[in-house]
């Protein structure tokens, strides 16, 4: 078994810890004997979606921000289609903002997203910063996962669902308890942590979904979690009382 | 803070009453140990000094060293005020007291959830710097970010900085910040690095490009528990024994030496000043655990962290290892950091390490990212409570033991580590008559 994995613009969509999400993918499948190939992809080099099973698309800063928004606008119809056919992809606060369809920054100018997806953000005066944790419905089970949020925009959806609900801390916006996007098999959130080292069942759901669009469907092999368990609970403990 | 809300000018109607000048030392790492180098330098010296206590280095903290040291009447007795200032605290600070310097270390994201991103921190700090023609500036020339200052501000700049040597890094992997020119966007070419993006930067779109420094530090050598190197500037070329560990503390020296030249003390006095200084706490303070080393650092980003770790991968035997991560309010609530530390490397020397205790608030968030680095599970271990986390680093097996800590697992673990092992003052015997 072997899965190619694309980290989008490392050298600039790299806040927060946000690269611990490939570790974590990576680690989980090599554990697993499943091979990685890791793509590393900057700006102005050459992709090819559709041999990717996992797409990792991070936070960075404003300007940073500016600087992908030009080059990725370039591979948005080769990424549509990747998606369309199953593609898994996690894109994560900045890089889930970008899938949308604009960012309205605070003095109303309009930043044009890719518009893959139906939702579309605002810039807010307050920050929204803290720990969040989210209740997330996969195929056969429902989730809590931890992380922590930081960002200024707020982001409203459209007809499309949301990644989870939230159970404590600000998600989409504050406002309609809403956190993240979910289309396909793509995975939209704000939550940095970073967000899959401690959230293992939702990094294996990934790996399991990337493997079954390949054509394994095998049951994963099992892995003791009690460290990522353990890492979970502190804020499970803290924040649901 | 009462005084301040009274009168809100205090602070500068306080330092401006130095009669030589206030001195403010800013950047992400290093800055309490500069500031503390300096101080020593100018004391050394003769002068009488007025300085802030590690950590007191936002408004109210500056406000508070000033008023302990003015009496009744309010008039300070002090040839300088040195201090060190946060850099988020810097513009507002620098406002009010018009400093005659100020020493910038380097720019790392540090507690970003406090301070948003480091671009708009400098950009605020630019600004402010830029309104004070009266200032000069002494930079790292090393450090993109800080070299930054000149154009910027348009102040004058005399720059320090660390030539190459044998350690040098050629690739850019550890690089977060500053990889692409902070003057016109294009992605920086580097003929060698130390750490982080510091070191020999050149940018190919408008020709920003390391300075030569004034003062520069070269043949450098680290020790487990020195750190060496040739000085050379406008005075001659000395030697520089530090009896501190790591090149982070080397910059350090280097950027309180060009201070201390520029505040016209004789290079002889400084270097002496600065071989004997004495660590502050938190900065590889050393004990002694009934025969054993045991080394406390501080560690607040992930720069900061990757140089702790540094001092773990010196070692040729083994030691224990002991992790302390805290999230209140002054660690930074976001740990997320912790992903941005190298932990890898210490895998690549596994077999030098016994047990990696990990403690405090988020000791388990630790203990995963190790697990993620590739670390045997077996040698990670939890202790919630810090001071069994202590006791059992102590009573391992290895020849040395480290002890990192956040910012308020500091203070408690400091506290019981001098109930039980002993602060070393630093020998004699280790240190290397200068050559000047």
């Amino acid at each position: 078994m072997k899965l190619n994995v694309c980290h989008l613009y490392p050298d600039l969509l790299n806040l927060y810890g946000d690269r611990g999400n490939v570790m974590a993918f990576k680690q989980r499948c090599s554990w697993r004997g499943i091979k990685i190939n890791l793509f590393e992809v900057n700006l102005g080099e050459k992709i090819n979606f559709k041999e990717m099973d996992f797409l990792f698309l991070g936070g960075g800063s404003d300007r940073e921000q500016n600087l992908i928004a030009a080059d990725l606008t370039q591979r948005t119809s080769d990424l549509k289609e990747a998606i369309e056919d199953g593609l898994v992809v996690l894109a994560i606060c900045g890089g889930y903002q970008l899938l949308g369809k604009y960012y309205r920054t605070l003095d109303g100018k309009i930043i044009p997203g890719l518009e893959l997806l139906d939702f579309y953000t605002e810039a807010g005066l307050k920050r929204l910063i803290g720990n969040i944790i989210i209740e997330v419905v996969l195929e056969d089970s429902i989730i809590q996962v931890v992380g922590f949020e930081n960002h200024a925009g707020r982001t409203f959806l459209g007809h499309i669902y949301p990644l989870g609900r939230v159970l404590s801390g600000y998600g989409n916006n504050g406002k309609d308890n809403k956190e993240g996007v979910r289309y396909k098999n793509v995975f939209c959130s704000y939550l940095h942590g970073p967000l899959l080292p401690k959230n293992p069942m939702l990094t294996d759901y990934l790996i399991a979904t990337a493997l079954k669009r390949r054509g394994w469907s095998d049951k994963l092999d099992f892995l003791d979690d009690s460290l990522e368990i353990a890492a979970q609970k502190v804020m499970l403990k803290r924040l649901l009382k | 803070m009462l005084a301040l809300k009274i009168c809100p000018g205090i602070t500068g109607f306080l330092a401006r009453q130095s009669r030589q000048g206030i001195i403010l030392v800013s950047g992400t790492n290093g800055k309490t140990t500069t500031n503390n180098m300096l101080a020593q330098i100018m004391k050394k010296a003769g002068h009488r000094v007025v300085v802030n206590y590690e950590g007191a280095n936002l408004i109210t903290g500056v406000a508070t060293a000033l008023i302990k040291a003015a009496d009744f009447k309010g008039k300070l007795e002090g040839d300088y005020s040195i201090l060190e200032v946060d850099e988020a605290a810097l513009p507002r600070v620098a406002q009010e007291v018009r400093p005659r310097m100020v020493v910038l270390t380097n720019f790392f994201r540090d507690q970003l959830d406090r301070y948003g991103e480091i671009d708009k921190t400098i950009a605020m700090l630019c600004n402010a710097l830029s309104k004070l023609p009266e200032t000069s500036l002494i930079l790292n020339a090393d450090d993109p970010l800080v070299a930054q200052f000149e154009k910027k501000t348009g102040l004058p700049v005399v720059y320090y900085g660390l030539g190459k040597h044998e350690k040098v890094i050629t690739t850019s992997s550890g690089v977060k910040e500053a990889k692409f020119c902070p003057l016109c966007g294009t992605k920086l070419t580097y003929a060698y690095y130390h750490y982080g993006q510091i070191g020999s930067y050149h940018c190919t779109g408008c020709g920003f490009t390391r300075p030569q420094p004034r003062v520069e530090g070269f043949q450098v050598k680290t020790g487990n528990k020195t750190a060496n190197c040739f000085v050379c500037c406008h005075k001659g070329v000395v030697s520089l024994n530090l009896p501190v560990y790591g090149l982070y503390n080397l910059y350090n020296a280097l950027a309180a030496l060009t201070a201390g030249l520029n505040l016209n003390i004789s290079l002889t006095a400084i270097i002496s000043a600065l071989q004997n200084y004495t660590p502050v706490i938190g900065r590889m303070e050393r004990y002694n655990f009934q025969g054993k080393p045991v080394f406390l650092n501080l560690v607040k980003n992930p720069a900061g962290f990757n140089e702790g770790l540094a001092a773990l991968l010196e070692t040729r035997e083994k030691s224990d290892v002991f992790f302390a991560i805290n999230d209140l309010d002054a660690d930074g609530k976001d740990i997320s950091w912790l992903w941005d530390v190298d932990f890898e490397k210490l895998a690549d020397k596994e077999k030098y390490f016994n047990i990696f205790v990990c403690t405090g608030t988020r000791g388990e968030e630790m203990a995963l990212r190790l697990k993620y680095a590739n670390l045997p599970v077996s040698k990670i271990k939890i202790c919630p409570v810090q001071k069994r986390a202590v006791k059992e680093v102590l009573s391992g097996t290895g020849k040395t033991a480290f002890l990192l800590t956040t910012y308020t697992a500091l203070w408690p673990t400091e506290k019981f580590l001098a109930k039980i092992a002993q602060k070393e003052r630093i020998y004699e015997a280790e240190r290397v008559p200068s050559v000047s």
